[in-house]
């Protein structure tokens, strides 16, 4: 191929690797995915519900690969409403000829109003019907960020368009085929080409997923047993006040609860990352994120006490 | 005859532009935002101090202006600011954040609509990048696949820039910009904590501490990030409206301008980088927040009409008869205002007229024979923006420079069981407010005014038609199958429907 190395593109499937927590050695077997992704070219189409564009602008944030590269060798993206050039009518045609052909990526970002349906519309149809549609036609569907897979603030407490995730949304129609779901808000972009391309590698069914749908590869602990902090939680020092060292536990912070391997993989490159930066968890990447108007993000102020614990602990909802 | 854009993409969200055009040229036209949440209803009865971890969601391309709003009304509300370090820091993320969705805009949203994606066929060159590019748009178009070299084709057909080698340099700066803009976003996440969805804005300041190696990290990008838009984007806008010199008549808005002030330069917040100010019929105002109202007659909600955000109310009916947005229009003294980078040039150039940014500003237009009248327009919009990406970038380094690394960037405040907070800032897209009311400890209103919500707005109470709607008029549109000219009058806005609507 033109323009890139042998070399150049070894260590682009070395990173990769290292993005899907493999060692090294098996970067050769990377080698052969991303060589297989490139010939097969997967269509993906991209669709958003009751989205904020979050997990696509993440997706911008791709370090190790670069999301042009992705979308124009690895990918075929026929669709995406934020980045395509198609505008208007075409867009309805393109959606429809690849529910017609199948055989596609689903990637479904943002909730969906079940119980409002006008409250998401594209080319004139309900986003609603759109989802369950490409759905029924899919070769595989994955859900990127909370909203998409649980919910997510659309669906919080008082919501007046009885949003929900696609899963949920899907298994209400009857759709039995399997999911994979990406939350966090927004999804790591680690989270989700690391998916496309383990998909590749060893087949969808291959993929070692949670009851929830997650990865386990990314999703298999705890932002607690990862934290930074781990050591200020054990000794009992724990911040009062923002901007203060010490566990964040008492500020609020809801690491224990929260599955996703954030304070490892860290944010934006591995520049950053919420509780490093001196941010409780607010557990973004839960089914329960912000769901529950009795449970605040922060206990700034507040007497914290045994049942506050066990709320963030996960041990009472 | 009616034409349907729907939906207009390279936007944020779900947008659909319906034009009547007569003899080739638009004679009305509506704008219809078509998602809705409903964040304002979400917040009630919850802890104050979850509005900006919230509303940051409104968004996820200016996550952080909805942050500062939000944290800016709530220390209204509990009366407290941001310590000097703390107000530096936010303005750091929120700059690297404006210079993150500028660049978007112009390479990412708006190019594909002036340069030929196809041009890079007959690429004689041996930039590795553009090599890449060429050989996957060349294989796309001989295969059998359906929609080849989507997501760049199928596009409108139309004029596109003819240059061939402005279109070559535009589409490596296209691949160039997204590496840009990325970097721009880790220097945020520097002081964020992530991006997009900060974690570490809190009302009283930030969670992150100004360290002094952090802040020199910060700086390198800056200076990187300057390099590009005043060696890069600032050329390329230029070439692009040497290119298109009628996008300067296409698009003119309703000349009313709004900016509420961006990026305190002061503790008390009173003074701005992008000044505040109101200007109708050609003469500046002193901005007063008590004129706002938002109007609902042609919006899908039955609430009140007119009510002022602090009182505001949000009730949907999706099936409402003549109304067609699931917008409010909201309304300065009931008339509507163009907010964004234009409106914000238009305050600085009778408010601050020796400023950098005006004066370079003006040195533009004379080279291209043209003076400031013909700023309300397409290209207008596309030139001042990136001439305030530079102002930001620019000021970043300066901000960088008076943050004292090691002072406190949080200060303490106790939490009222009641208070009123209104939080002003200027996004991006233009002036953003957030009105919060607390009782009992927790939020009993709440209430966003949002850039795009004045921009995209449709018909008032009184059926005035909101800015975009206004500035389709007029457009000539050669191909009504193809209507590139109206989707580039509304791409100058930067519309965010996320924002728009929540």
């Amino acid at each position: 191929m033109s323009g890139v190395t042998r070399r150049e593109f070894l260590g682009y499937c070395a990173r990769l690797a290292a993005i899907m927590g493999l060692a090294p050695t098996m970067t050769p077997d990377v080698v052969a995915a991303v060589e297989a992704l490139a010939a097969s070219q997967p269509r993906v189409l991209w669709l958003q519900g009751l989205s904020c564009s979050g997990c696509s602008v993440s997706l911008l944030n791709s370090a190790p690969t670069n999301v042009a590269e992705v979308i124009t060798r690895y990918i075929s993206l026929k669709f995406h409403s934020t980045l395509s050039a198609t505008t208007g009518e075409a867009c309805g045609d393109i959606v429809k000829k690849m529910i017609d052909t199948g055989g596609f990526f689903l990637v479904v970002e943002g909730s969906l109003p079940k119980g409002m349906r006008e409250a998401c519309k594209m080319s004139g149809a309900f986003m609603n019907d759109t989802v369950a549609a490409a759905a029924h036609s899919a070769a595989a569907i994955v859900t990127v960020g909370t909203c998409a897979s649980f919910g997510g603030i659309p669906a919080a407490a008082n919501n007046p368009t009885g949003a929900i995730g696609v899963p949920a949304f899907l298994k209400g129609l009857g759709e039995t085929k399997p999911i994979v779901s990406l939350p966090g808000c927004p999804c790591h972009p680690d989270w989700l080409v690391g998916t496309l391309v383990a998909i590749i590698r060893s087949g969808l069914g291959k993929l070692d997923l949670d009851e929830q749908g997650r990865p386990k590869m990314f999703y298999g602990h705890t932002i607690h047993e990862q934290c930074p902090r781990f050591a200020d939680y054990e000794r009992e020092r724990f911040a009062k006040k923002f901007g203060e060292e010490g566990c964040l536990f008492q500020l609020g912070c809801q690491g224990p609860r929260t599955y996703a391997d954030c304070t490892t993989r860290q944010w934006n490159g591995g520049t950053n990352t919420c509780i490093k930066a001196g941010a409780p968890c607010i557990s973004c990447a839960s089914p329960m994120f912000a769901r529950n108007e009795k449970m605040p993000f922060y206990t700034y102020r507040q007497d914290f006490n045994a049942d506050i614990t066990a709320q963030r602990k996960g041990e009472k909802e | 005859m009616n034409i349907t854009l729907d939906p207009l993409t390279r936007i944020e969200g779900h947008l659909s532009i319906k034009v009547d055009v007569d003899n080739n040229k638009v004679v009305k036209a509506e704008c219809a935002g078509e998602m809705f949440r409903g964040f304002e209803l979400l917040l009630r009865g919850r802890h104050p101090m979850d509005a900006h971890m919230i509303t940051q969601r409104i968004c996820g391309v200016c996550p952080i202006d909805h942050g500062m709003a939000s944290t800016s009304a709530q220390e209204a509300a509990f009366r407290v600011s941001p310590p000097t370090n703390g107000r530096l820091l936010r303005n750091l993320i929120q700059g690297a954040n404006y210079v993150h969705s500028h660049i978007v805009h112009f390479y990412q949203l708006s190019a594909l609509d002036f340069i030929d994606v196809t041009a890079i066929i007959g690429y004689t060159g041996k930039d590795d990048a553009l090599l890449l590019l060429q050989d996957w748009v060349k294989s796309q178009l001989q295969s059998e696949k359906i929609f080849p070299a989507a997501p760049f084709l199928p596009r409108y057909e139309g004029t596109y820039a003819a240059d061939a080698e402005l279109n070559v340099m535009a589409l490596k700066h296209y691949l160039d910009a997204m590496t840009m803009r990325r970097q721009a976003h880790e220097a945020a996440a520097m002081f964020s904590g992530k991006i997009p969805h900060s974690t570490s804005l809190m009302p009283g300041g930030v969670t992150e501490l100004a360290r002094a190696n952090t802040l020199a990290a910060y700086r390198s990008i800056a200076e990187r990030l300057r390099a590009f838009v005043v060696g890069v984007y600032m050329p390329d806008v230029i070439a692009v409206a040497k290119a298109f010199p009628q996008y300067f008549t296409y698009g003119r808005g309703p000349d009313t301008y709004l900016s509420y002030g961006g990026f305190p330069e002061n503790d008390a917040r009173t003074e701005f980088l992008l000044p505040s100010g109101v200007v109708r019929k050609g003469a500046l105002e002193v901005f007063d927040a008590s004129h706002i109202g938002e109007e609902v007659k042609h919006s899908l909600f039955n609430s009140k009409s007119g009510l002022h955000p602090s009182r505001g109310e949000t009730l949907p009916e999706p099936g409402k008869s003549d109304a067609y947005s699931w917008l409010k229009a909201p309304r300065y003294d009931g008339q509507p205002m163009e907010v964004g980078p234009l409106a914000r040039f238009m305050v600085a150039l009778l408010k601050t007229p020796k400023s950098p940014t005006v004066v370079l500003g003006q040195d533009i237009l004379s080279q291209l024979k043209l003076g400031p009248e013909v700023l309300n327009s397409v290209l207008g919009r596309h030139l001042v923006r990136a001439l305030e990406c530079k102002a930001v970038v620019e000021r970043m380094l300066d901000w960088v420079d008076q943050t004292t690394p090691g002072e406190l960037t949080f200060k303490e405040f106790e939490l009222p069981q009641e208070g009123e907070g209104m939080g002003l800032t200027e996004a991006a897209r233009g002036a953003l407010g957030h009105w919060i009311s607390v009782k009992k400890g927790v939020i009993d209103n709440y209430q966003c005014v949002v850039p795009t919500t004045w921009n995209a707005s449709p018909r008032d109470d009184h059926d005035v038609a909101g800015p975009i709607e206004q500035a389709l008029v007029g457009t000539p549109i050669a191909d009504p199958k193809n209507p590139v000219e109206a989707a580039r009058v509304v791409r100058s806005f930067d519309p965010c429907l996320a924002c728009a609507i929540h």
